[in-house]
């Protein structure tokens, strides 16, 4: 007798209602328990329209046409009810926010159980051995809220295989963690997959998921699948332009493309003694008393600085930069923005000289078209109509969002939105650039796009990114900056901070391929590069 | 994701009770103090009310911008009501006139007057007294009440299961909105956005405001079909649920909820009698007329 098949779907097409286009078209995918299948491929592409075909919200949540067939354990899932597919998979979203309904830890991961109708000994016995086998034992009491965002994602993961799905499907599960938190997810969900449990995983970090060896990987494109086969076929089917591959491989695909660049991103070269923008002198900050989140922090940015902040989750990068912006002020110590004190400023008055884009777009996206939002920070700052239009324009076109000028925001993806909301700090022309998670949420291809264009503009004086992605510090940063429990940890040109893997570790930071070829090849390139243009130094991969 | 409020355990006379057998009784302080209109009576509502506060164990500072924003609105209504003598004239035939003061100026002809009666001013204390009671009790809420036991609590109350869990939601929604509404603000100050330069007309100024409503209402939106989604995605409403969460009744909570019991039933009875009516003390009518 055949083994049966955890999920098996064949030629599945899906398209939203009040949407002309298929979302997705002739999807056919099939996955055995202990199997381990990896979804990837640029926003917009389908991959989560095809999640939400496999753990039921669509056509169920999500109203849509839904042609061909998609069955979980031998049984078609079109007459199921949504409660009975969620038995058969667990589903962790791409937000542990926006999947965790309860206050506390243990009642989060009992929640579904609950909803099952188990006896309540059961329940108990249930979540303090699931809790147990994650290794979150130590959190049951506490208040989700409270958590960091590697713990959430640990407690959504919990409350899903507290439920004992056949299948776990998670959404870009690393996207708001840290490295080492992504890791470690990582290593647990090859764990589950080992132990016989099926795991299908969306994700544009296919580097990552690539070290815990799936059994097979699908791109997608437009809605289709342009490559489903086993990881080693990746080499020859993926465009390293749009998904994130192991920085050898993109090597040896540039080399061979001929295409290996020279990158010399920015404009104005270093000044001896360049101006100071920002000062912070022993800065220490509480958001509740007794609780210091900064401690004592010096820090200088000056003119000509494009700076990568790294560290965990909940490290105080986020408290940090908006002592900048003058949304908080210090406790101690004082923070000087161009020479003024902020604590003598609004936030308005320093916007014009320190530009910042929030992580989350939904938090500040309102205006009935791109444009006027994008013209929205500019008259406020009550620059000359002339130079809004010209200002909105090239911001439009940095982000790469031309002809969607007169779109609502709000009805943008969410990648389209982190966009515009980029684009519309941008547009104020302030001198100095901060964004907090700029690739949150983004596709490789998108993110790369819009750094090279941000740092190879002459507006800036000085930009600065908080961020998980160490690739990113290594491709476009000239200074990093590590913050560990609201201190700065280290700080210095990219080459001294992280030729030191045991800062990093200590930093939950985890070194990357490309820092690896970098580092192997610093004393020839004085410099670190992304990998396409690393390829002059390896000519042997060829 | 929901935030709650500002909870924590603390040894004080409302969190002793089972939060059940609190909300019994806080259910009928509401149905007492707001049938009568006695100023004696009200005064022994408020009374019971300040006791509760004094006993919750929660610091001033804690408490602090919640009463600020109560007490002036409360003062606020008070004041207006006193002003304007209205609402309490259906109690009342006759009115004590302390004082009359008029404007030295018209409007279109009308001269504003300002008429000071023994009855508006007991109407206005009155009231006062009413609104401090139930707004003391009510603060005191999402301070005491532990919320992890939300969903236990309503469906212990005998609500069924998606009610129970709703209520949960929705006691935790409103601290969660002035949280979006804390991070909206702030996007819009970094991008030049200023709440004190709006000064135009009401309709302008509620266009000016829309970089705020439009987030927040959104992230509203957006925010319940997550919730819908993850419930969804973890079997909720398949039919009924069990709390693992356990409440346990003990001596105090019964006398608590017999307590409640009389304030019901004896409010309701009492008023149905006439008693507690608007009163006016006789001694300051005689005095007024004496003047």
């Amino acid at each position: 007798m055949s083994e049966v098949l955890t999920l098996d779907v064949e030629n599945l097409s899906f398209r939203y209602r009040h949407r002309e286009e298929f979302a997705i078209r002739d999807i056919s995918l099939s996955m055995g328990s202990g199997e381990l299948v990896l979804i990837a491929g640029p926003s917009g592409c389908g991959k989560t329209t095809l999640a939400r075909c496999v753990n039921g919200l669509a056509p169920r949540s999500y109203k849509g046409e839904l042609k061909g067939s998609v069955r979980l354990q031998d049984q078609d899932t079109s007459g199921i009810a949504l409660s009975k597919i969620s038995q058969m998979v667990g589903t962790v979203l791409q937000d542990p926010d926006r999947q965790i309904l309860g206050t506390k830890v243990f009642s989060e991961v009992a929640f579904g159980l609950e909803n099952l109708r188990m006896e309540r000994q059961e329940i108990l016995a249930r979540v303090e051995e699931t809790m147990e086998y994650l290794g979150i034992a130590q959190l049951r009491d506490r208040d989700t809220h409270s958590l960091s965002g590697g713990e959430k994602q640990k407690i959504a993961l919990a409350g899903v295989l507290a439920m004992r799905p056949n299948l776990l499907l998670l959404d870009e599960p690393l996207a708001s963690l840290d490295p080492a938190s992504a890791q470690e997810a990582l290593n647990l969900l090859r764990r589950l997959v080992d132990e016989g449990l099926s795991v299908l995983i969306v994700e544009h970090r296919v580097e990552n998921v690539l070290k815990i060896s799936p059994d097979k990987v699908m791109l997608m494109e437009l809605g289709r699948v342009s490559y489903y086969g086993e990881a080693s076929g990746l080499e020859h089917a993926a465009d390293y332009r749009e998904v994130k591959l192991p920085a050898r491989m993109v090597m040896k695909l540039a080399g061979a493309a001929g295409a290996v660049p020279e990158p010399r991103l920015r404009v104005n070269e270093p000044e001896a003694e360049p101006a100071e923008l920002v000062q912070f002198e022993d800065v220490s900050f509480e958001y509740t008393k007794g609780v210091e989140v900064l401690h004592d922090v010096n820090l200088v940015i000056r003119r000509g600085d494009i700076i990568g902040v790294l560290g965990p989750n909940a490290a105080g990068k986020t408290t940090l930069i908006k002592h900048a912006i003058g949304l908080l002020k210090p406790k101690s110590g004082t923070v000087m923005v161009e020479g003024k004190n902020t604590h003598e400023l609004t936030v308005a008055e320093i916007a014009s000289t320190l530009g910042y884009v929030f992580q989350s777009p939904s938090h500040m996206l309102f205006a009935p078209s791109v444009s006027e939002e994008l013209a929205f920070g500019p008259t406020n700052l009550e620059h000359s109509p002339e130079q809004i239009e010209k200002e909105v324009k090239e911001a439009i076109d940095i982000v790469n969002l031309s002809g969607m000028e007169d779109d609502p925001p709000l009805a943008l993806s969410f990648g389209q939105q982190k966009r515009v909301t980029i684009a519309a700090i941008l547009a104020m022309r302030s001198k100095i650039l901060v964004m907090d998670e700029p690739t949150a949420g983004q596709d490789y291809k998108n993110y790369m796009d819009f750094m090279d264009a941000i740092v190879r503009l002459p507006n800036f004086e000085a930009i600065l990114f908080i961020t998980h992605d160490i690739d990113l510090a290594v491709v476009y940063a000239n200074r990093v900056i590590l913050v560990d429990h609201g201190t700065i940890v280290a700080d210095g040109a990219p080459y001294q901070i992280m030729k030191d893997y045991q800062t990093l570790l200590d930093s939950r930071l985890l070194p990357t391929s490309l820092l690896d070829a970098n580092l192997e090849v610093f004393e020839q390139s004085q410099k670190f590069l992304r990998a396409e243009a690393l390829a002059h130094y390896f000519p042997t991969l060829d | 994701m929901l935030v709650a409020w500002k909870y924590r355990e603390r040894k004080s006379l409302i969190q002793s009770f089972d939060p059940r057998a609190w909300l019994i009784f806080y259910g009928s302080f509401l149905v007492g103090s707001v049938i009568f209109w006695d100023l004696r009576i009200l005064a022994g509502f408020l009374i019971v009310a300040l006791f509760v506060v004094f006993t919750s164990g929660i610091k001033w500072l804690e408490m602090r911008r919640a009463w600020l924003f109560i007490g002036t609105f409360v003062l606020f209504f008070s004041f207006l009501t006193f002003l304007t003598g209205r609402g309490g004239s259906e109690f009342y035939d006759v009115e004590h006139i302390i004082r009359t003061i008029e404007a030295p100026f018209t409007i279109f002809g009308w001269r504003p007057t300002l008429t000071i009666s023994v009855e508006t001013s007991m109407f206005a204390i009155s009231q006062m007294f009413r609104v401090f009671s139930l707004a003391s009790m009510t603060i005191l809420i999402p301070y005491s009440l532990n919320p992890a036991f939300y969903g236990v609590t309503f469906r212990g109350l005998g609500l069924p299961d998606k009610i129970a869990y709703a209520m949960d939601l929705t006691m935790r929604f409103i601290p969660t909105f002035g949280r979006d509404f804390q991070y909206t603000m702030d996007a819009q100050r970094a991008r030049g956005f200023e709440i004190e330069k709006i000064r135009m007309g009401l309709f302008a100024q509620v266009r000016r405001l829309a970089p705020l409503i439009v987030p927040v209402t959104i992230h509203a939106i957006m925010g319940s079909e997550d919730i819908i989604d993850a419930m969804d995605l973890r079997a909720f409403g398949i039919g009924p649920r069990t709390w693992y969460q356990q409440l346990r009744y003990r001596r105090r909570d019964y006398v608590l909820t017999v307590i409640a019991a009389l304030l019901f039933t004896g409010s309701i009875g009492l008023s149905l009698l006439g008693v507690g009516k608007f009163w006016v003390p006789e001694s300051l009518v005689n005095l007024v007329e004496g003047l």
